[in-house]
């Protein structure tokens, strides 16, 4: 096992789920005012009063100071305002930029927990100057919109997919996660998977970008995530370069297997929408490893200005 | 970990763009069908010249996807679709694609960089999504081939790594906006 600094990573860990905390915060807020403690005395009183309770005392207890003449059970909770958040081409800057931001934690983590070393070092680092200049490549079209850059990482894409991560490389040890067996293994298949959907995050973007420049502008950096995926999928499956998998050609080209590697330098013809599934960690005592399915921003992963007005 | 996916029948959505393509983006579409014709012939050809070594059938299933390709594009514009290679691009690239595998890899990411040059211009023309979308899940194709050629030349990812992550400075055959 590499000697790396696995506390330097946890000590990044905690310092994102403080973030995305702050941030969440935000969203707790707008959920609050649902009268849950009324609902709960209410119970009680059913409870405490056992099944005696006659309908028309429920009928009693449960009437406001108006009659309608129609008679009902419990108070419905005040509703709350749905806030309005539009997918506009900000929104969409601002998410994009928050991937990048993503992308930035983790190999600013894995570099200063001195997990790569040589050569893959020097690829890691090269990629991170590359995010930080998407990063401000996107923040500055957001605000050429009118728009604030985001300038964190995605606060679901960094609790649901990226602290779980490198959680399985690091460990756990107070909830049994073991750390894993190969650093360098899980930090460069964690890359591959991370490039791969930042590629297709782009891809996804072009058909719901109003502004035909902007389209061209994102694949721009579309381009350069997909290339970073095929860079690190040649080093990790340098014997096949592109998968014949789904493909029509003869059969002295396909593969001798029907199951694929887990990284190419060309996976399949066509960008994919797909989620892209990394395996990390240590094997159980049945020894299967973790597998955490990566995908692309959904609409309750997307960084909306109005979160910016709550925060 | 499931999430719900970004759709554009979403009300979320403020505007909406054409989804068909417009009278000029078919003009468009058929220029991209063309050129990915073009590369599948040129594959091709290197594989039929003995191009390739260890890695030959990386470069058949590179011509399946150029084919794949064109015809995506084919079924996007229907009897707009040419169907038919550009000659005159064929003629300019075909004698690097011969037997020699280096060469022929460097002829090759030189190709998958135009077309990724080409496609980004186009989605920066083109006004319908349908055709937006399936141009740049095609340059996502294209870009990661750049890589692969790169290492089919015997490149290293290290000291050659503006040949995988770079896009050269190719001629578009986009029309200029």
């Amino acid at each position: 096992m590499n000697d790396f600094n696995r506390d330097e990573l946890r000590r990044a860990l905690r310092g994102t789920a403080d973030h995305r905390n702050d941030t969440f915060g935000s969203i707790v807020e707008a959920t609050r005012g649902l009268n849950f403690a009324r609902s709960l005395s209410r119970r009680r009183f059913f409870v405490a009063g056992g099944a005696t309770v006659s309908f028309a005392a429920l009928v009693a207890a449960c009437g406001g100071s108006e009659s309608t003449g129609i008679a009902r059970l419990g108070d419905a909770p005040t509703p709350n305002e749905l806030v309005e958040a539009d997918v506009t081409d900000i929104a969409l800057l601002r998410t994009a930029t928050s991937l990048e931001y993503n992308a930035i934690f983790v190999y600013e983590a894995a570099a200063s927990a001195g997990v790569l070393t040589g050569d893959t070092a020097e690829i890691a680092k090269r990629f991170l100057d590359d995010h930080r200049a998407h990063a401000a490549a996107t923040a500055s079209l957001t605000e050429s919109l009118g728009g604030k850059a985001y300038t964190q990482p995605n606060p679901r894409l960094q609790s649901i997919y990226i602290e779980p991560a490198l959680t399985l490389i690091v460990g756990d040890e107070a909830n049994g996660v073991p750390a894993t067996d190969d650093p360098v293994a899980d930090v460069l298949a964690l890359a591959y998977a991370l490039e791969t959907i930042a590629g297709a995050t782009y891809q996804a973007y072009v058909p719901l970008l109003d502004d035909k420049s902007l389209r061209a502008a994102a694949m721009g950096i579309g381009d350069q995530e997909a290339r970073h995926a095929a860079l690190l999928g040649v080093v990790l499956n340098p014997d096949r370069l592109v998968s014949s998998m789904g493909l029509s050609i003869a059969a002295e080209y396909q593969e001798d297997t029907d199951t694929p590697a887990a990284a190419y330098a060309s996976p399949s013809a066509f960008g994919t929408q797909a989620p892209v599934p990394v395996t990390l960690g240590a094997a159980n005592e049945s020894g299967i490893r973790t597998t955490v399915n990566l995908e692309t921003p959904s609409l309750n992963s997307m960084v909306y200005e109005y979160l910016d007005a709550e925060g | 970990m499931s999430t719900t996916p970004v759709t554009k029948n979403s009300d979320k959505f403020a505007t909406t763009p054409p989804r068909r393509p417009t009278s000029a983006d078919i003009e468009l579409l058929a220029l991209a069908q063309s050129a990915e014709l073009t590369a599948r012939d040129l594959y091709e050809q290197a594989v039929a010249a003995g191009a390739g070594g260890d890695h030959v059938a990386s470069l058949v299933a590179v011509a399946a996807h150029h084919d794949a390709y064109a015809q995506s594009l084919s079924a996007l514009l229907g009897t707009d679709a040419p169907q038919v290679r550009n000659d005159a691009l064929f003629s300019s690239l075909q004698s690097g694609f011969g037997s020699d595998t280096e060469s022929m890899a460097l002829a090759a990411h030189e190709l998958e960089n135009t077309l990724v040059v080409t496609h980004t211009d186009l989605l920066g023309l083109l006004e319908g999504t349908e055709g937006a979308a399936l141009v740049a899940s095609i340059l996502i194709g294209e870009s990661r081939h750049c890589a692969a050629m790169a290492a089919l030349a015997g490149k290293s990812p290290v000291s050659d790594i503006d040949l995988f992550l770079t896009t050269s400075d190719v001629a578009s055959l986009a029309p200029q906006a």
